[in-house]
């Protein structure tokens, strides 16, 4: 009896092993196919999803992995589910601080006004946002940029009610007047201002501050050093399909918006409000080259992660510019 | 004794896992994001007793989400087991109500609470409908079945010495349907456990739920990981309770 008992016992945590131990192993040789994390929201790489640029460029096929927010996918990425993800700056900074074995391979938008804090009329500015409701996507870059507008105009975050809930939450909150405000992005955005809401600030306005918000492109390390060819070649599918977006703006809105069956008005907004920098601007010292911006706002943000804190201060490295890895752009330009 | 042998078995069990679970963190067989150490556990419980998370100490957490949980049970119970009673006793009543039971009781809580949210807003209103509706629906259910499992013989041989409709049900069928009663109220409430995550996922800013779905965001498994053996602990104390309760109350189960 008993030595059945241990042998089960025995069995069963081999069992635990195993599964463990094939967690960490290496698959084959080519990739059967690429897995593309993203939201649904409308971005110039939409056109690539669209007409099957992806697929053609890799010469492989493209699946296209939709997430609910960030926090989603940075699951999916430590779990190796997905293998090149967009992902917001918070996001990012909260995976490499936690140690997911990623690289940033290049800015995919920084956020100008396509992130913006939405409020009820009777609300005019930041400072009246005290003793009411304000909601934010947690963890997201809306949520990084509402207690940096509120640091910057020195409010302390316990005079307020701040609310967690996903977008579409805020949606359904916002029509029965739980909300008073909600830092979010599009279509949401656009759909609370069509029900009486008011951009009261946008992202952008936080960069005098030296608050950076962007989204951006990672790719799982292991990936991208089996087949760093597929990273170049989706580079430079990306940049093609923000090529296309720039030449013909509006039919390409037209075209994002009917493919992901959203409002015109809606995606013209918010693709408005990205601003979409090249890859030689990119590799300069502005952003990701050296002295560039990014790998300070990274400290920034994670430093905010540490305030809050969803991270510890032992988890955050001196510098993320080794986390940068720029040279599959610089082959992509060559 | 084979009893006692039984129970060191499992006390011996639980040891061995832990202590795979230890070695396994020491010697880094598995990375650290994906199983945090027992001892990575201990020093964040640590933390949060003393700081709290977000704000909010560890303490609150626990309590609130004890007390959400209950709250919305004894109101599943005390609305639950009359209604289904009454629908193991009535087959108009039950024909009425089984449709909707039937229908609700096996979707997935989570596919409601977009709805939830519309209907009752983002406070502790919908946390508690979505906990009350999974409690409710398992005791409605379970009492109505136990009333209709009770022996068809007991029933005439009771009523062929002439007891009348109320003695019959406080006699014969309360005490017979009683146990089958317990085990409901006994999956019930670890059902309302369950589904805890789900109402917590609301627009919370506290609770055991809540801390573990708001730690995950930020891939903190080790917060992760003590939500989940808090989480756990609670529900098995929270089964214990009614098991305890049980054995007091329906001594005569299993004995005729």
């Amino acid at each position: 009896m008993s030595i059945r008992a241990f042998r089960l016992l025995a069995a069963a945590l081999s069992t635990v092993f195993v599964f463990f131990g094939s967690a960490s192993t290496a698959f084959a040789a080519d990739p059967e196919v690429v897995r593309f994390g993203w939201f649904g929201g409308p971005r110039p790489w939409v056109i690539g999803k669209a007409n099957g640029m992806f697929d053609k460029a890799l010469g492989t096929k493209v699946e296209w992995v939709q997430f609910p927010s960030g926090a989603a996918a940075l699951t999916s990425l430590a779990a190796k589910q997905v293998d090149i993800s967009r992902l917001g700056s918070t996001p990012t900074v909260a995976a490499i601080s936690r140690k997911v074995p990623i690289e940033f391979i290049a800015i995919s938008g920084i956020i100008v006004t396509s992130e913006r804090l939405i409020a009820k009329s009777g609300i005019n500015n930041v400072a009246e946002l005290k003793g009411k409701r304000v909601a934010f996507p947690p963890g997201s870059t809306a949520h990084y940029a509402l207690m940096a507008a509120l640091k910057v105009n020195n409010i302390p975050a316990n005079q307020l009610t701040l609310v967690s809930l996903t977008p579409a939450d805020m949606v359904a909150a916002w029509k029965r007047g739980d909300i008073d405000a909600a830092y979010v992005w599009g279509p949401f955005s656009q759909t609370m201002e069509g029900d009486g809401g008011k951009e009261i600030l946008a992202t952008e306005q936080l960069q005098k501050n030296g608050y950076y918000v962007w989204n951006d492109y990672v790719v799982r390390k292991e990936f991208a050093d089996k087949y760093p060819e597929i990273v170049v070649k989706f580079l430079q599918a990306f940049q093609q399909t923000v090529d296309m977006y720039n030449q013909d703006k509006e039919g390409m809105v037209k075209l994002i918006a009917q493919h992901l069956n959203q409002n015109e008005a809606a995606v013209r907004d918010t693709l408005a409000g990205l601003r979409f920098p090249s890859m030689k601007e990119q590799l300069s010292s502005k952003l990701l080259g050296e002295g560039g911006s990014i790998a300070p706002a990274m400290l920034d943000t994670a430093r905010f992660l540490v305030e809050l804190g969803d991270l510890r201060q032992s988890e955050i490295p001196p510098s993320y510019k080794p986390f940068i890895n720029t040279s599959y752009m610089e082959r992509a330009v060559r | 004794m084979p009893r006692l042998y039984l129970r060191l078995v499992s006390v011996a069990a639980v040891l061995v896992v832990i202590g795979a679970w230890f070695i396994a963190a020491k010697l880094q067989l598995v990375d650290p994001l994906f199983l945090p150490g027992p001892i990575e556990v201990m020093t964040t419980a640590e933390q949060l007793i003393d700081e709290g998370y977000r704000q909010v100490s560890l303490w609150m957490h626990i309590l609130v989400s004890v007390a959400r949980a209950l709250f919305a049970f004894f109101i599943a119970a005390i609305t639950g087991i009359p209604i289904g009673l009454l629908m193991g006793r009535s087959p108009i009543f039950n024909a009425v109500l089984d449709p909707f039971v039937q229908f609700l009781r096996p979707l997935p809580k989570l596919a409601l609470i977009p709805l939830v949210v519309v209907w009752f807003g983002i406070g502790e209103v919908s946390k508690f409908v979505l906990i009350y509706l999974s409690t409710f629906l398992t005791i409605v259910v379970s009492a109505a079945s136990a009333v209709m499992s009770v022996p068809e013989g007991r029933i005439r041989a009771a009523q062929s010495l002439g007891v009348n409709r109320q003695q019959l049900f406080r006699h014969v069928i309360l005490p017979s349907a009683l146990p089958e009663l317990f085990t409901g109220v006994r999956v019930g409430i670890g059902i309302g456990w369950t589904t805890l995550i789900a109402a917590e996922m609301i627009a919370a800013s506290s609770g055991l739920g809540w801390m573990v779905i708001n730690a995950s965001s930020y891939l903190r498994t080790d917060v992760v990981m003590l939500g989940i053996l808090l989480l756990g602990t609670i529900g098995y104390l929270l089964d214990l309770a009614i098991v305890t309760t049980q054995r007091l109350m329906v001594h005569w189960m299993g004995k005729g």
